[in-house]
């Protein structure tokens, strides 16, 4: 009986180590990046991603993500990025249909204001970022989480070859994400 | 009247239309050439210097009319029949518009495919236009429309002046020609 109890107990406290999954609006979130080739700064976005979020403004460490975008939902202006982004030298759509993100830890920084690190995978090659990011409060009760970081293309092997010679196609890119987490139940 | 006018252009106005000349080769050769390319680096670059080149012929085309207006373009021979000198006016003119209606879409069209026009890397030229595919399609076949036009309308401009010059035997070619050779004009 003794043993049950304490089962139950540690399992209750487990539980609440870890903050409640919410729902995230996908259809009102956004993932964008922007990538400077000669001077010139070219935008685009993934339509389609999958994310499971649970985040407690007031217990940040119980925050967890994890998300995972659809490289072939790329949409950079023209069929021509589109498909230039999905080669293999690019994002490699085929080899790599996936990029994800896995949070390992999220602690506050300031008032609405965290920090997120963990592991992004893009192309098959994990590489530890820190993601800082902004929580407010919407009306409606949702969530929006909001914040960007910066990787290096080649980190991840994205644009190798030809793509790296001189310094054509900048090699820091920018990424901005928003998520809007419906309501806690 | 006609006292006033002179009877050459001066270098002003033929640095601007040999310049235009040059350019406006560049800018269909690369055109041609990039928009068959494979995506690659080089490509991207002959897409910038297509469009810095294409930018600077608008340049040049709005100095060449605000120049006319100062020193104004030596009046057409009197003898030339009414139908010439119509057809002569029409395709100058053709070719102004021309000259700023194919950068104007090119740069229309880049905005709408999300490449903004950054001027020799520099100077960022506004987006008018929002990214948009349909309209981008749309502008990229008015760009190559208004070139072929541009083409034509260019032959057409050129077989008249060597018509004038062989076969007419008047001045119309060589007043646009700097004077190295010597013409022995009459006048
Ligand atoms: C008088 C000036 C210009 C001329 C004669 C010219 C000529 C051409 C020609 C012949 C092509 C190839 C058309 C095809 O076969 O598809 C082309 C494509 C193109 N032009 Fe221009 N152009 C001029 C100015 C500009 C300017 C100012 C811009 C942008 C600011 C521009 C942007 C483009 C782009 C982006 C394409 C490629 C479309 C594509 O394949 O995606 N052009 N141009």
């Amino acid at each position: 009986m003794k043993l049950f109890t304490t089962a139950v107990l540690l399992s209750l406290a487990t539980l609440s180590a870890q903050a409640a999954p919410r729902t995230v609006d996908t259809a009102r979130s956004d993932i964008s990046f922007s990538v400077k080739q000669m001077g010139v700064a070219v935008d685009g976005r993934f339509k389609r991603f999958e994310a499971q979020v649970s985040f407690d403004a007031a217990k940040p460490e119980t925050s967890s993500a994890a998300l995972s975008v659809d490289i072939a939902s790329i949409d950079a202006g023209s069929d021509e990025a589109d498909s230039t982004a999905a080669e293999r030298a690019w994002l490699d759509k085929a080899g790599f249909p996936k990029a994800t993100f896995k949070s390992s830890s999220v602690r506050a920084t300031g008032p609405g204001k965290y920090e997120a690190k963990g592991l992004l995978t893009i192309k098959g090659k994990p590489r530890e970022i820190t993601v800082p990011f902004r929580a407010a409060d919407q009306a409606s009760g949702a969530t929006l989480l909001s914040g960007q970081f910066s990787i290096r293309r080649t980190d991840f092997g994205v644009g190798g070859g030809e793509w790296n010679e001189g310094d054509l196609v900048s090699n820091d890119v920018p990424v901005k994400f928003k998520l809007l987490l419906a309501p806690a139940k | 009247m006609s006292q006033s006018l002179p009877q050459r252009y001066g270098a002003v106005a033929q640095a601007g239309h040999w310049l235009t000349l040059l350019l406006v080769i560049g800018a269909f050769a690369l055109g041609w050439i990039m928009s068959d390319m494979k995506m690659s680096p080089t490509r991207l670059k002959l897409f910038s210097y297509h469009k810095w080149i294409g930018v600077t012929i608008f340049g040049i085309a709005v100095l060449r009319l605000l120049w006319r207006q100062w020193a104004k373009a030596p009046p057409l021979p009197p003898t030339m029949p009414a139908w010439e000198r119509i057809g002569a006016h029409l395709s100058h003119w053709g070719l102004y518009a021309l000259l700023f209606a194919i950068p104007l879409s090119g740069w229309l069209m880049s905005s709408a495919k999300g490449f903004q026009t950054v001027y020799l890397g520099m100077f960022p030229i506004p987006d008018l236009v929002g990214r948009d595919r349909e309209l981008g399609k749309l502008l990229q076949d008015v760009h190559e429309l208004l070139t072929t036009i541009l083409l034509f309308v260019v032959g057409l401009h050129a077989t008249a002046a060597l018509k004038h010059h062989f076969f007419n035997r008047d001045d119309v070619l060589t007043r646009m020609l700097p004077r190295w050779r010597k013409t022995g004009d009459a006048s």
